[in-house]
């Protein structure tokens, strides 16, 4: 080892000595700031993953959407499977409904699946949590989690539908009647809104709830994996008529990311002001320590010590701060995140708020995922910083020259 | 000077060297022009009243500061740069100047790693000089664990452990006591003479002079 390399070891951690307070405090800032960036860019990244996750295993990753009906859905997903890229598509109608179930309503979202071809496209049967997708038919729906519990039904249970075509017909005195529907699953997604209040039934029942005759609200598309969502949904466009378009999740969903990347990017940068707070206080404490140290670099250049490798001793100090900090705190951020539900958890019941947070956030749980751009990102930053904190002191000591520094008091 | 250190090749040769340095509006003529040769073996001294210039004249012959005028050569090389310095010569001071994170061994062989690679042989060479300087057993002690006549010691091994040509040493007793000082200057002579390593002592001691085979006096910025 290079004795400049050498000698920046030995001054931060001195033979005989256990921890130097100066290297702790040093260490424990860059620290501080790579735990907060790791858990906080996970956690906003979480966000955005479960959202695509509940997007594409819900909708599929390209959502096909008409001004007014698809008509000839059957054309058109013919049209839209012969497309490359394209694993499969199911039609699917969707809307409002009211529901009784013993005198209690419920106003929950309708979507209404082609048994025949869903399974090609979202992962529904994960998340049925009691009963079976199987089990559902022309007579009966899946309720959601959130929904079951409003009403108080069960799997079992017939509940009463009421849908917005029934106005019409009370517009014309007609008597209308609920349509009965039995419970046979239950389901949970993980995303508050849509576990709170959604009921599924088959396509056919939702075209009848609704008078839709054959037409549909929209085609579902999931790709082939490794396809480029955006690439297939280009070459659907150029199939399809101009009044059905289709868009990637990403296209749906764009404000929304927008807003979820925004908000990362400044998490980001806010924090990344507590390691050039820490690296200001590296450079601090290096600088101290070149006055402190005067004598001994007019030793080293009296030994033979090159300006340049006195400049590397300090620089490389500012650099193994950064590392240990970096390190130190990607594992303090890693800890934190596997114990982070039972962190939330621990004070959401201190507080006695578990069900508000639920609300609050959508996700059951909190998610979180790391991507390794982030963790890139935060390592070559810090450790880049932390560099740079050297670089003064480091030009200030390969500035001394041996005689002055040998003089000085 | 004997007739045997006298047809020995020069370690250092110095002619001419001035030196002048501002004080206020004036400039004093610290070195006027000092010519010096000492060859491989040969003990100097190196006496003269305080601010008479010792130690700058000694950092010039160090090559550590740059004569105004005059020549400096070691071993017939003008080369006295940082890169040469390291394995050429070896420097004793008076504040000892050792690294305070480093143990006595650690502080030794640091002379060693300015060239390169420490391995098993240097440790040893390391270990052997302590032991001839008489800290076998405080050679993993701090600095900070150690006594003044401990502390040159452990600096007079750093200073031998490149088996420099050439020794310098700035009033290596300046900061001890008589009895401790005569022991550092007798350990000074006695190694430098085993190894035939050229020393230059500069001291206000006319006893430690005395024991050198040269005993010279700068005076208002000449060598006498």
């Amino acid at each position: 080892m290079p004795w400049y390399l050498y000698l920046a070891l030995k001054q931060l951690f001195p033979t005989g000595r256990k921890f130097p307070f100066f290297t702790l405090i040093s260490v424990l800032g860059v620290t501080l700031g790579v735990w907060l960036l790791v858990v906080v860019t996970s956690v906003m990244g979480g966000f955005g993953y479960e959202i695509r996750r509940m997007i594409v295993e819900t909708e599929g990753e390209i959502q096909i959407k008409a001004r007014g009906l698809i008509a000839d859905s059957r054309e058109t997903l013919t049209k839209i499977d012969a497309v490359p890229g394209v694993a499969g598509s199911t039609p699917y109608v969707g809307g409002v409904l009211m529901v009784q179930y013993q005198n209690k309503p419920a106003f929950p979202a309708m979507r209404g699946v082609d048994l025949a071809t869903v399974e090609k496209v979202t992962r529904l049967d994960r998340f049925v949590r009691v009963g079976s997708l199987d089990a559902l038919d022309d007579d009966s729906v899946i309720l959601s989690a959130g929904l079951a519990t409003t009403l108080g039904a069960y799997v079992g249970d017939t509940v009463e539908v009421y849908t917005p075509l029934m106005l019409e017909r009370i517009k014309n005195n007609e008597v209308i009647l609920p349509r009965g529907l039995r419970v046979v699953g239950l389901l949970e997604i993980g995303h508050q809104q849509l576990d709170s209040s959604t009921l599924y039934c088959t396509v056919r029942t939702a075209q009848d709830l609704y008078g839709l005759g054959e037409g549909v609200h929209g085609i579902d598309v999931r790709v082939k994996p490794g396809s480029n969502e955006d690439e297939i949904a280009a070459r659907l466009n150029a199939v399809l008529p101009r009044d059905v378009r289709a868009y990637s999740w990403m296209d749906s969903f764009s404000d929304f990311l927008w807003v979820l990347a925004l908000e990362k990017s400044m998490i980001t940068i806010m924090l990344l002001v507590i390691v050039v707070v820490a690296a200001f206080s590296v450079m601090s404490s290096l600088l101290i320590s070149v006055v402190r140290k005067t004598r001994e670099i007019g030793l080293i250049g009296a030994l033979g010590g090159q300006p340049r490798h006195v400049a590397a001793c300090f620089c490389a100090q500012g650099l193994f701060i950064g590392v240990l900090g970096t390190i130190l705190g990607l594992i303090a951020g890693f800890l934190t995140l596997a114990v982070r539900n039972d962190i939330v958890r621990g004070v959401a019941r201190i507080t006695q708020r578990e069900e508000v947070l639920q609300r609050f956030y959508q996700f059951s749980q909190l998610p979180a995922h790391t991507a390794p751009g982030d963790i890139a990102l935060i390592v070559s930053l810090t450790v880049a910083i932390s560099l740079l904190a050297g670089l003064l002191p480091a030009w200030r000591a390969a500035r001394l020259k041996p005689v002055e520094a040998l003089r000085s008091e | 000077m004997s007739d045997a250190t006298a047809s020995a090749p020069a370690v250092l040769t110095a002619r001419g060297l001035a030196k002048t340095f501002p004080s206020g509006d004036r400039r004093i003529d610290v070195l006027r022009g000092v010519d010096l040769d000492v060859h491989a073996g040969e003990s100097v001294s190196i006496r003269g009243e305080s601010g008479s210039g010792k130690s700058t004249l000694l950092h010039l012959l160090a090559g550590l500061d740059t004569p105004d005028r005059g020549t400096l050569a070691w071993a017939g090389s003008p080369d006295t740069g940082a890169s040469r310095r390291a394995a050429f010569l070896g420097i004793v001071f008076q504040s000892f100047y050792l690294i305070p994170e480093l143990d006595g061994r650690e502080n030794v062989l640091m002379a060693r790693r300015m060239l390169g690679a420490v391995g098993a042989a240097e440790k040893a060479r390391a270990q052997e000089l302590l032991a001839r300087v008489g800290l076998a057993d405080r050679m993993t002690h701090l600095p900070s664990q150690l006594s003044g006549g401990e502390r040159q010691r452990v600096a007079v091994a750093r200073a031998l452990m490149n088996a420099p040509q050439l020794l310098l040493a700035d009033e290596p007793t300046g900061n001890l006591d008589e009895r401790t000082g005569d022991a550092v200057i007798d350990l000074l002579l006695g190694l430098c003479a085993e190894t035939r390593t050229a020393l230059v002592l500069v001291t206000h001691n006319a006893a430690h002079a005395a024991k050198t085979q040269r005993a010279l006096v700068l005076h208002d910025g000449l060598m006498r």
